[in-house]
């Protein structure tokens, strides 16, 4: 059977001596694996095409739905190679990389996942870079929203009284009459007290189409708080901490302000 | 004969890079035929490079010494480093005959998605070097890959402090190829690199 598609490459794992099992998210099939004959060698077909990023179209050879098709061809349709060699905005696209493979499933489609991809990156490659910061941002609330896993933040769970704490547990803000109802050791294990103008800027990147969004421009401060929220809602519906993440603490490439606000989680 | 001993060395061969079930046990079925003392030599060899192979503690190459013969030999130019991933890649600027200078073995590079961060290659032992000895160059010759190139990046930030030239190996075309199949990164990058002849 050959399949002929197209989608980004997320990652590579070298297999023997220049093999490579390749995770790529397919424009219309979700996550898929596909090993690649000696793309390492220097005279390699494949090229370039196979890097992180890698806007590609591909066929792909193997038995009908077989864990591990073979690739065969694969040419690049836009390659993003200003953004691979950029060093901190690769790793800050690494991050949203990572999230996106941990909240989807092999094979799983999800309508408009691959376009919020490919949207989020053609600004990104756009825009200078300190504009592009909020990109990271947008993609992070929309990507888990299309997961079925966006955190509440206005209106109680249990009751819809407007103001409250945010309970991990619960992914939602939980009033104070109400957070007796939260199981122990939940309520301890961690709350966040987010303000005013986080929870503005979340319901606005929400609900709002892409073009408008392009008209906001929230300061640093309030994008570093609510990635912040995110970042550790994310760490608990995933049940890990992410790699990418820590990859940040030790090259010192977050502000110092975000590193603070992920590490102050309980109120 | 049991057959049971001649699979458990077909399923160890297997173990092998690039060795498949039908190689493994053409492979043991010669090693079967061969006169004792040949099979032996190939154990011991196998047995020694696993009991002495050790890493060199000042480079981090392959070495059966503390110290491996690179390092160890003064006709090389200290005053230059060349910076690769692995220590196979050693042997093929080796080969060139180009670099007289000495090595420093990284076993590895940085990738975020896999989780392999600056303390999990041997990059404070680099700054170490360079900062104690007489070293006036730092090649970078990791791979032209995202990987390589992301690692080559923080070490060129990593020794911005040491007043030293940093210089990382050229992109291009691979020699015997024709530009009509290279793609837009390879080519590009070709272009960016190119040089007054
Ligand atoms: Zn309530
Ligand atoms: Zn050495």
């Amino acid at each position: 059977m050959l399949l002929r598609t197209e989608g980004i490459v997320f990652k590579s794992f070298p297999l023997g001596e220049a093999d490579l099992i390749l995770t790529i998210l397919s424009y219309d099939g979700g996550f898929l694996r596909a090993f690649a004959k000696s793309p390492r060698t220097t005279k390699s077909r494949f090229g370039g095409a196979l890097e992180p990023l890698s806007h590609i179209r591909i066929s792909l050879m193997g038995k009908e739905h077989s864990d591990l098709p073979r690739l065969t061809q694969a040419d690049i349709i836009h390659s993003y190679q200003k953004l691979r060699e950029q060093f901190d905005c690769f790793l800050r696209i690494s991050e949203l990389l990572e999230i996106t493979m941990s909240l989807f499933g092999e094979k799983e489609h999800h309508e408009g996942l691959f376009q919020l991809l490919v949207d989020t990156l053609n600004y990104i490659e756009a825009e200078k870079e300190s504009d592009s910061l909020r990109r990271f941002l947008f993609y992070k609330v929309r990507v888990l929203e299309k997961a079925g896993l966006s955190p509440r933040l206005q209106g109680c769970a249990r009751c819809g009284i407007s103001v409250g704490t945010f309970y991990f547990s619960e992914g939602s803000v939980i009033c104070s009459k109400c957070k007796d109802t939260i199981a122990d050791d939940n309520r301890t294990s961690g709350a966040r007290l987010i303000s005013m103008g986080a929870v503005n800027l979340y319901e606005t990147i929400r609900t709002w189409s892409w073009d408008k969004l392009n008209r906001i421009m929230p300061n640093d401060k309030l994008i570093f708080e609510l990635d912040s929220f995110l970042n550790l809602h994310i760490k608990y519906r995933i049940e890990r901490g992410l790699k990418t993440r820590d990859f940040m603490y030790k090259t010192k490439t977050l502000a110092t302000s975000s590193v603070n606000a992920d590490k102050n989680e309980i109120v | 004969m049991s057959y049971g001993i001649i699979e458990t060395l077909v399923s160890e061969l297997m173990r092998l890079p690039t060795i498949g079930r039908k190689t493994a046990q053409r492979l043991a079925f010669y090693i079967l035929s061969m006169p004792e003392d040949e099979a032996k030599s190939i154990a011991r060899a196998i047995l020694d490079v696993k009991e002495k192979a050790r890493l060199c503690n000042v480079c981090f190459n392959i070495s059966e010494e503390e110290t491996c013969q690179l390092c160890k030999d003064s006709s090389r130019d200290s005053s230059k480093i060349c910076v690769v991933e692995e220590p196979g890649n050693v042997s093929v600027i080796e080969k060139t005959g180009l670099f007289n200078g000495l090595y420093h073995v990284l076993h590895g590079s940085l990738s975020p998605i896999d989780g392999i961060t600056p303390e999990k290659l041997k990059l404070e032992a680099l700054s170490d070097r360079v900062k104690t000895d007489t070293v006036s160059e730092v090649i970078l010759a990791t791979n032209p890959n995202t990987k390589g190139e992301m690692t080559a990046q923080y070490i060129a930030n990593l020794l911005r402090p040491y007043k030293i030239v940093v210089t990382r190996i050229a992109y291009g075309l691979p020699m015997g190829g024709d530009i009509e199949f290279a793609d837009e990164v390879t080519m590009g990058k070709s272009f960016q690199g190119r040089n007054v002849i």
